[in-house]
């Protein structure tokens, strides 16, 4: 089951300066990040980001700060202008639109949650989860009944008529989701949602989008500096260090197979008992003769499998997906995808 | 001859200067000039004169003096000047109704409901307990010695004239934040009209306008009042976070949903603030502008000083200070309130 893309992002660069289209020859000839600064006087702030995200996926674009990804969001509803490239929604390059025709693209197929929250102070709870339906002149109380209804769904009902400043963090964020949700646009945009709050407040609302993506399927484009948040939430993992791709794909994949010394270095304190799943360490059903000692699901987390067989490493299991063996897990080979490659020597230095 | 002859002879000017090319028969003074050409030579670079207009206009009359000059700026202002009243008083003559209208509507009201009138605008603009009590307070010791009917017209000026630089200040304000030209082309003219000093304003509304017009005064203290309401809606809005701005834009809002929904209800303490010194400024100006016939208190400021009545001038002083402690108390009130509303409702 192939899922379509939604958005697509092809060799998009953004350089910050006085003269930006002259820097763009020099960058598009391999002129370095560095030397763009010393030289040109520019700052490169993406150079040639591909992404594609499907429709119905969580992509986490992951990087420290200064890596240029709150920059990249911003292109998305093009908050910020790219210098050159194409952002391609649906099909449709966001680039080519009109002023009017890019207000009506942000009014209903983009909504955004914010790392400050950005809600507006003078209005209620009420009115400002509706806000997005009020933009498109849609009556005040059509807009209080859709925005009631996802107040309740992300649990804030009887906090309608209270004053955002009357909240607590977390449930000033809950404001700016249901404030994404009233809007009902397919896309969702989400800029550090979660980095403002305090760790437990964190993985509540982590949950809370979790299960809320279940039912809603929206193409969600998460920005996040945290690894862990990263890991939980992504189906799909952009890892972004000094304005560049560095790595892309499937997060166990990328916990697994690290690219670089970079990402190397950067997946080395991750639980990956935790993280790390059934499928990404098990063998195919090639030797169906194994003798299995049990059935674990496809899905399971390597430290479910751990407990299940109290530390003894002989021990084969056999992967079920949907009531189907699809293969064999050793628990010889689960304890050594525990151990994270150990950085090449480039990264130590780094390091 | 003068200092600077020799300095236009060297550069070869004579001729343009015109020195040289006398048609009538030499001047006295000329001739005296001439005979002391010795003397004066010697001139040492110790008592070397300024070279101003009037000195080097003695070396060439091409040269104008200073008092050519402001003949000039008289000469440019009157000729101008009857262009300028065909377009300028039309368009300010409602000014004067206004104000004339206002006067006679505020005097004309009975005192008793005046008083309760103001008290009542007062209580529902603050909502509190101590601001009316402090206006009621206010208005019987005024209407007690007999200074009620002066403070009336006073406070009927200031009404109107913050009324409309309010009314004229917002949309300025507005147009400079979003204008990054337009303020700063602005901030010159407002820096002037702050740091003039009050009585030169009145130079050429007088010439304009005759002193007997109400819009006389009115628009002298609506120029200097209007600057800090200008400032401060300009200042309010470019400080709006950055981030709520942002996510306006994000859910696709237009120029005027923002401005309307989110710039100017987040900018509303800064321009209240503004509103406030908008008014205390009309009310230093009013006093000023008794010297153009305005009504009110200032006028027995100005009776005090020109008659030595020191009790008259003294008192009204007195009246005057309680009225801009009342005006700044009650606008703070108000401020406060949009403050509670906006911060911790």
């Amino acid at each position: 089951m192939t899922k379509m893309i939604k958005v697509s992002i092809k060799n998009l660069y953004k350089i910050f300066g006085p003269a930006p289209q002259t820097a763009l020859e020099f960058a598009k000839q391999g002129v370095e990040k560095n030397e763009l600064m010393e030289k040109h006087g520019h700052v490169m702030g993406l150079k040639d980001i591909n992404v594609d995200m499907k429709d119905g996926d969580i992509t986490v674009i992951m990087g420290l700060s200064g890596s240029g990804k709150s920059t990249l969001i911003r292109h998305f509803n093009r908050l910020i202008e790219p210098t050159d490239g194409q952002i391609l929604i649906d099909g449709v390059d966001v680039m080519t639109l009109s002023d009017d025709d890019l207000r009506k693209m942000r009014q209903t197929d983009m909504s955004m949650v914010f790392q400050k929250f950005a809600l507006l102070p003078h209005k209620t709870v009420l009115e400002n989860a509706g806000t997005a339906l009020r933009i498109r002149g849609i009556s005040a109380n059509e807009a209080d009944v859709e925005a009631i209804k996802w107040l309740d769904r992300v649990g804030l009902s009887g906090f309608e008529n209270h004053y955002p400043s009357q909240l607590s963090g977390g449930m000033q964020q809950r404001v700016g989701i249901a404030r994404a949700l009233t809007s009902n646009a397919a896309v969702m945009l989400m800029d550090e949602a979660f980095s403002a709050l305090d760790p437990l407040i964190r993985t509540d609302m982590q949950d809370l989008l979790l299960e809320l993506q279940k039912e809603l399927h929206k193409t969600i484009i998460f920005i996040s500096h945290d690894l862990d948040e990263a890991l939980k939430l992504a189906d799909h993992l952009v890892i972004l260090k000094d304005g560049e791709v560095i790595q892309q794909g499937e997060p166990q994949a990328i916990l697994l197979n690290p690219a670089d010394p970079y990402i190397e270095n950067f997946v080395s304190d991750i639980n990956r008992a935790r993280v790390l799943r059934v499928r990404s360490v098990m063998h195919p059903l090639a030797e169906p003769s194994i003798k299995t000692v049990g059935q674990v699901d496809y899905n399971d987390t390597l430290e479910s499998v751990i407990s299940h067989s109290d530390g003894d490493t002989n021990k084969v299991y056999q992967v079920m997906k949907d009531e189907q063996a699809i293969g064999t897990i050793c628990m010889k080979d689960l304890v050594r995808a525990l151990v994270p490659r150990t950085p090449s020597d480039e990264g130590t230095q780094a390091a | 001859m003068a200092f600077y002859d020799s300095m236009f002879s060297t550069l070869g000017l004579q001729d343009w200067c015109g020195t040289t090319k006398q048609d009538g028969p030499m001047t006295m003074a000329q001739l005296l000039a001439k005979s002391n050409k010795t003397s004066e030579a010697d001139t040492s670079l110790w008592d070397m004169p300024f070279p101003s207009l009037d000195n080097l206009h003695a070396a060439c009359s091409a040269i104008p003096r200073t008092r050519d000059m402001t003949n000039g700026v008289e000469q440019f202002f009157l000729s101008i000047k009857s262009s300028l009243q065909f377009v300028l008083d039309p368009l300010t003559q409602p000014l004067s109704w206004l104000l004339d209208g206002t006067l006679w509507l505020f005097v004309a009201t009975p005192w008793w409901l005046l008083i309760s009138l103001t008290i009542l605008a007062v209580y529902f603009t603050t909502r509190s307990k101590g601001a009316p009590l402090l206006v009621a307070i206010t208005w019987l010791f005024l209407a007690f010695i007999d200074h009620y009917t002066y403070a009336v017209q006073t406070m009927a000026i200031i009404f109107i004239c913050t009324g409309l630089s309010v009314l004229i200040g917002v949309p300025i304000g507005i147009a400079m934040s979003k204008y990054d030209r337009l303020q700063k082309s602005a901030i010159p003219v407002l820096d002037m009209l702050q740091t003039l000093p009050t009585f030169v304003y009145l130079i050429p509304l007088i010439f304009l306008f005759s002193v007997t017009e109400s819009k006389l005064y009115g628009i002298a203290i609506i120029l200097y009042a209007i600057v800090p309401v200008v400032r401060l809606t300009d200042l309010g809005i470019r400080l709006v976070d950055q981030d709520i701005i942002e996510a306006a834009n994000a859910f696709g809002m237009t120029a005027r949903q923002k401005l309307l929904n989110v710039e100017l209800p987040l900018a509303l303490p800064t321009i209240m603030a503004g509103v406030n010194q908008t008014i205390m400024m009309s009310l230093a100006m009013v006093v000023i502008a008794s010297l153009v016939s305005a009504p009110g208190l200032g006028v027995l400021v100005l009776r005090g000083i020109n008659n030595l009545e020191l009790g008259v001038g003294l008192v009204s002083g007195f009246c005057i200070v309680i009225l801009a402690i009342l005006l700044d108390r009650v606008s703070k009130a108000a401020l406060a309130r949009v403050n509670v509303s906006h911060n911790s409702h």
